[in-house]
């Protein structure tokens, strides 16, 4: 699974231009998916597996498939690039980090040296609309030969193993929930496993801009059930308290009961959490009321939806160096399969 | 009424947690419904068969509350707000947790201005491990209800919010006899975390025409911002908020109804704040949505103040309303 966690995560994919990561999600599904399984596409990109068992109960599983990035808006005389965020990036973090292209073509992001830095501008967070991309061209017709106005970047960064069993990587919000569902589909095919729900993988599309192709998938499915599978942003450091971490990395799958953008279905987290205790899987409650994803469109979406959220305690997200514990993610992938596995 | 009304507000039902205030309102109106279900979400939606209009009419079940993130070494419950929370009003005043446990609200300073960060809930409890006998992270508070009758006419405590949209409803149901439209009220869930529970509730009704019953400021009070509304001088008839602008067509039709009847209504045109209406007007296809407000004194605060007058005029406009829209 780790190896996949590294293509995912390694996958080109800025919220609006998944097609990447969704051919690659594709391919995995096509490997264990059931015969009577069905694929199905919505107009914005989003691939849901359903594996069919009518007339039961419908239970969606959702992640989604974007990552935070970039978009080129202007291109100066000397070839340096102007860009806009894609999804909410923190301007402080950017400075001289590597991006990509889609086209395979690198930059940096300026940043003056600390030699050069004046008092004040020391004193300041720059602003998105003040920063420029260098990807080493010499001019501006040298720099359009390369790339467009309007295309996408992300930040190019490695997928690390560090630690005992952490992993530093980009996008792993929310590859990291693509890969969780992806082992349950392929664990489901392994073990010849049946649900007693009507089941639908929804890998979705857009997250990180708010108008996410979730509630287009809550309209197509209308499910009685959904699981969000994502990216929870903690801060475990040393110097917050307890009741500020949201969440640790390692202390296992972090279940909300809410969140700053939905108030979880009570009874549903609440099974979800005695599978978890049932079947001696690691789990720990989200201390905040912070963040929001998918479940909100979820769960207002068509009839309304009874919707849990799950995730790995994750830090420094929306940057291109986010860490999850990989055990937390290994609980989770169990927690999953438990659940739609149990009698 | 008044008894009711009294048991509506101290029923317990913060956002996301509308079980028991949903089960009293249930059981008040299931004898004159043809049919009431509740949906995945939990909104409360009753029938009333008729051939007309598919009207919709609805209020929120919810108030506003505290949701419990941690529980320190001594004992203290750290808080999260759910919905939006007067921290001025909160601070060092009584809380109960939807299990039944009482608390105060303190702040961890007291020369400045309580905020979420700086406030915690004591009950009273001498260690963490007596606290967690009684409390878990994730139990929900909401500041202790109460209701008091002023001079006249007049009732302050919590939470009016919308319980006094509950009982207009709950009142207009049971004086409605085989009504010419079709008529559906829906009691939604957590309109104070973002108008939530009205959108699938009016996507599963599909009205042709939805009005909320909700609270509205006045200005007549210090720091109040409507446009001229006043306690005690009628419903109002909402134009806008800051979520929504009402079907004009809408406006224009319930105040010829209300005049029509001789019912006195105010104007509503609000800065700030919304209600279940936004939510109604952009479900499915879109809806001719509007909203009738019972003027409220001190709203999210542990004192809202009403006019029982109002909210009997406002039973009179709802009744009027499904019979003449």
């Amino acid at each position: 699974m780790k190896k996949l966690l590294k293509k995912l995560c390694l996958a080109f994919g800025p919220t609006g231009l998944e097609h990447r990561v969704e051919s690659l999600i594709e391919g995995e599904i096509l490997k264990s998916m059931p015969s009577d399984a069905e694929i199905i596409r919505d107009n914005l990109g989003g691939i849901y597996l359903h594996i069919k068992n009518e007339g039961a109960p419908k239970l969606m599983l959702n992640a989604h498939m974007d990552e935070v990035g970039f978009m080129v808006t202007t291109v100066a005389e000397n070839g340096q690039i102007k860009f806009g965020s894609v999804g909410g990036i923190n301007p402080l973090i950017l400075g001289a980090k590597r991006v990509i292209f889609e086209n395979g073509v690198r930059g940096v992001i300026l940043s003056k040296p600390i030699h050069l830095l004046s008092h004040e501008e020391r004193e300041k967070c720059p602003k998105i609309s003040d920063m420029l991309v260098d990807i080493g061209a010499r001019s501006k017709e040298e720099a359009l030969s390369l790339v467009s106005i309007g295309d996408y970047f992300t930040f190019d960064s490695d997928f690390v193993e560090m630690g005992g069993s952490q992993i530093k990587a980009k996008a792993l919000d929310d590859r990291h929930g693509c890969c969780a569902m992806l082992s349950t589909i392929a664990s489901l095919a392994k073990n010849n496993a049946r649900s007693k729900y009507d089941l639908y993988f929804a890998f979705t599309t857009r997250e990180e801009i708010g108008f996410s192709s979730a509630g287009c998938a809550t309209e197509i499915i209308k499910p009685d059930y959904a699981i969000v599978i994502e990216s929870k942003a903690v801060l475990d450091l040393p110097e917050i308290s307890e009741d500020r971490c949201v969440g640790r990395l390692g202390d296992g799958a972090l279940i909300s009961y809410a969140d700053g953008g939905a108030i979880m279905d009570r009874a549903l987290t609440d099974e979800l959490i005695s599978v978890c205790k049932e079947n001696n899987i690691k789990y720990q409650i989200n201390r905040a009321v912070s963040g929001g994803n998918d479940s909100a469109p979820i769960q207002i979406g068509a009839h309304g939806t009874r919707v849990a959220l799950i995730s790995a305690p994750s830090r420094y997200i929306h940057s291109g160096a986010c860490v999850v514990d990989y055990c937390d993610l290994e609980e989770i992938c169990k927690a999953l399969y438990a659940f739609v596995t149990r009698g | 009424m008044i008894e009711l009304l009294k048991k509506l507000m101290l029923t317990h039902g913060v956002s996301g947690r509308e079980d028991k205030i949903r089960e009293l309102i249930r059981a008040q109106i299931e004898p004159y419904c043809d049919e009431i279900t509740v949906d995945p979400v939990g909104n409360l939606i009753a029938h009333i068969k008729g051939e007309g209009k598919k009207i919709m009419l609805g209020a929120h079940m919810d108030e506003i509350g505290y949701f419990a993130t941690h529980i320190t070494e001594k004992g203290f419950i750290k808080v999260s707000p759910i919905g939006g929370i007067n921290y001025l009003s909160g601070a060092f005043s009584s809380v109960v947790s939807e299990n039944g446990v009482y608390g105060v609200l303190a702040p961890t300073k007291t020369d400045e201005l309580p905020k979420a960060d700086s406030v915690y809930i004591d009950i009273g409890a001498k260690s963490k491990r007596q606290a967690e006998n009684k409390v878990k992270v994730g139990d929900f508070f909401v500041h202790t209800p109460s209701v008091k009758r002023l001079l006249g006419t007049r009732y302050v405590g919590r939470p009016f919010d919308d319980r006094v949209g509950c009982l207009v409803l709950i009142e207009a149901i049971k004086e409605i006899k085989n009504p010419k439209n079709d008529l559906y009220f829906v009691f939604t869930v957590q309109e104070e975390v973002g108008c939530k529970g009205a959108r699938p509730a009016t996507y599963t009704v599909e009205p042709d025409i939805a009005i909320a019953l909700d609270v509205t400021r006045t200005d007549d009070k210090i720091g109040s911002d409507t446009l001229n509304v006043k306690i005690g001088d009628g419903p109002t008839i909402k134009i806008k908020d800051a979520s929504v602008i009402c079907s004009h067509e809408l406006v224009v039709k319930m105040r010829e109804i209300a005049k029509a009847n001789n019912i006195k209504y105010q104007d509503e045109m609000l800065s700030r704040g919304g209600t279940d209406t936004s939510s109604m007007q952009i479900a499915r296809r879109g809806t001719r949505a509007g909203a009738i407000s019972i003027p409220c004194g001190f709203i999210h605060t542990n004192n809202e103040m009403i006019d029982i007058n109002d909210v009997r005029g406002a039973i009179k406009l709802v009744k009027a309303l499904v019979r003449e829209l």
